[in-house]
């Protein structure tokens, strides 16, 4: 085990605790896929990007765009553990001239890189920074978390021909492989089943982990950095709902508010209060 | 309208794009340029010859192409998106609004084809006449039509030192040289043309405005009176010359290659409802499709031609006698 990981442990402890009570405070929003997503969060903003909360808009910066931008819970919940905003913030989540937008907005919420929502735009915006990276001859990596599910929309495979055939080894995609879509299965919704094998035929440099695992995610991350000619995919297998066992699989999680009773048996499950 | 040339040479505004690029991208490293395979319609190599490092090509697929100049303008860069205009302002659409001008990116839209002027032979689907409605409704989005490839090649250079996103229509390159090189281009204002008298005023926008002035000469000659107001900018718009044109007048026609919905017909009903009374007769597609064939031909078809400008006058003017 690397020595990283008990920390990691810990904050994506923490993340998940913030996301629970985000949007039990807000009366809306989704847990199931902020909470999928939560581990591999975690262990971009506490270990892995070359950011500096005290200088946002830094060029050098590594850029990260959550392409699944309702899971913005968790982003919140990192960027401020992280230090880009006060954690009196996330409470305002979804209310009236709070900066945190119900979908992520560049510019409202600090070290937000790019405004989402919309599903499929992850990858092909994350293909322009990359892009103009190398044309600044900066050596930022790009990373991008997308859900499974927004991988029917075409833009994705749009961008997943135009950033191979660009070469943009700088850029690097998590696809959070939860399994669910808002509907039910992806399996049975849209039928979309191997999700490395297209992004291999496009021609991108592909990995499958198990995406609540720090040494495979880290791991992962190291071996798609090394790779220079081709952008990359980490296929990460994660459980919806991931890290209280109510929650666990259960796709009503979707999108559903946690009443007290359930915030409170989820914080106790996750060590908070 | 000492300025106006003979109007029977033709200059491509998609050359002129291009050059307008080329004036500019010297003092301005950030100048990119992306396409959709529409590499040789934006008539482009001048530009992708001398900074092959600054020029994109996605393939066919106008939603990434957007997509990806929303990511090359988050990093300070300033790309131009050029390829067909209804395949910019329709099929990318959604990712013009949500991720260009929501977060008021710095990509400028270069929408080749546009109207009828553009799509002529090919029909239909390579035409556009429905953006300036489209693109009107999207919040901090500027638009922006000149007349001739001249004034592109002035409002090109305008455009790169703007902030923010921008939509701009450009041709076939086959229109009309409306303009001599001394007229200036600049953007946000409308221009009154010439200033006969006070019958009626005529507003027009693009290349069409060619049609217009033919109409108000011959109007002169019959001893009638108008104003003629070219509107380049239509967002933002110049309310204030236009409010003044319309305080003398009380009587308006507009002219654009566009359904009348949506446009300048309606950006100018706006004005007339929210500022200064007046009668308004809007010349333009009639809420139906054009089709194949050659653009000054169709524009007679479809009801576009300088006699309907006339007709149009006329009857405002019968309408004032009441």
């Amino acid at each position: 085990m690397r020595p990283e990981v008990p920390m990691l442990t810990q904050k994506a402890r923490q993340l998940r605790r913030d996301v629970f009570s985000m949007i039990h405070l807000c009366g809306d929003g989704h847990p199931g896929g902020s909470l999928s997503a939560a581990d591999l969060v975690a262990a971009l903003y506490f270990q892995v990007l070359r950011v500096d909360p005290k200088n946002p808009d830094w060029p050098a910066r590594d850029r990260f765009i959550l392409s699944k931008g309702h899971a913005c819970p968790v982003y919140y919940a990192a960027l401020a553990r992280r230090g880009f905003f006060p954690p009196e913030w996330l409470p305002t989540l979804r209310k009236l001239g709070s900066p945190l937008q119900g979908h992520p907005v560049m510019k409202k919420t600090p070290g937000v890189d790019m405004t989402t929502g919309s599903l499929g735009h992850g990858i092909p915006i994350g293909a322009g920074m990359a892009a103009a990276g190398r044309l600044a001859k900066l050596d930022y990596f790009t990373y991008v978390i997308t859900g499974d599910g927004e991988l029917n929309e075409g833009i994705v495979w749009e961008a997943a021909q135009s950033a191979a055939h660009m070469k943009l080894g700088r850029l690097i995609v998590f696809v959070d492989n939860n399994g669910w879509q808002s509907g039910g299965y992806i399996k049975d919704v849209s039928g979309l089943k191997n999700l490395t094998a297209p992004f291999a035929a496009f021609g991108w440099h592909t990995q499958e982990i198990d995406g609540h695992d720090f040494d495979q995610i880290l791991g992962a991350i190291e071996k798609a950095q090394a790779e220079t000619e081709r952008p990359s995919v980490i296929v990460a297998h994660t459980i919806k709902g991931k890290g209280i066992p109510f929650t666990e699989n259960d796709n009503s999680w979707h999108k559903r508010v946690p009443n007290k009773d359930e915030l409170a048996a989820a914080l106790k499950h996750l060590g908070g209060s | 309208m000492d300025k106006i040339t003979a109007m029977d040479k033709i200059a491509s505004t998609r050359e002129a794009f291009i050059a307008g690029l080329m004036d500019a991208a010297p003092d301005d490293p950030k100048l990119c340029l992306v396409f959709a395979d529409s590499l040789k319609a934006a008539r482009a190599t001048p530009f992708t010859d001398k900074y092959p490092e600054r020029c994109f090509e996605v393939g066919i697929c106008e939603q990434n192409a957007v997509a990806f100049s929303a990511g090359l303008a988050s990093t300070g860069l300033k790309p131009f998106f050029n390829t067909y205009a209804g395949f910019i302002t329709m099929r990318a659409c959604e990712q013009v609004r949500s991720f260009v001008a929501y977060p008021h990116l710095n990509v400028k839209l270069i929408g080749l084809n546009g109207g009828i002027y553009g799509g002529e032979r090919e029909g239909v689907t390579h035409m556009v006449f429905e953006e300036f409605g489209i693109l009107r409704s999207i919040a901090g989005m500027e638009i922006v039509v000149p007349a001739d490839a001249g004034q592109v090649r002035k409002a090109t250079r305008a455009l790169a030192q703007r902030e923010g996103p921008a939509y701009m229509r450009i041709g076939s390159g086959r229109e009309p040289v409306i303009f001599d090189d001394s007229m200036p281009f600049e953007f946000g204002k409308a221009r009154v043309l010439c200033e006969y008298g006070n019958d009626a005023a005529i507003f027009a926008v693009g290349p069409i405005l060619k049609r217009a002035i033919i109409a108000v000469e011959a109007l002169a000659k019959e001893g009638i009176k108008t104003t003629l107001v070219e509107v380049h900018t239509l967002k933002p718009l110049d309310v204030e010359t236009i409010a003044g044109v319309l305080r003398k007048t009380r009587a308006a026609v507009t002219l654009e290659d566009h359904n009348i919905n949506g446009g300048l017909g309606s950006a100018v009903a706006e004005v007339i409802a929210e500022r200064e009374p007046a009668s308004l007769i809007r010349l333009g597609l009639r809420d139906v499709f054009a089709e194949s064939g050659d653009a000054e031909l169709l524009f007679d078809h479809f009801g576009m031609g300088a006699p309907h400008v006339c007709d149009a006058v006329k009857k405002l003017i019968a309408g004032k006698r009441k």
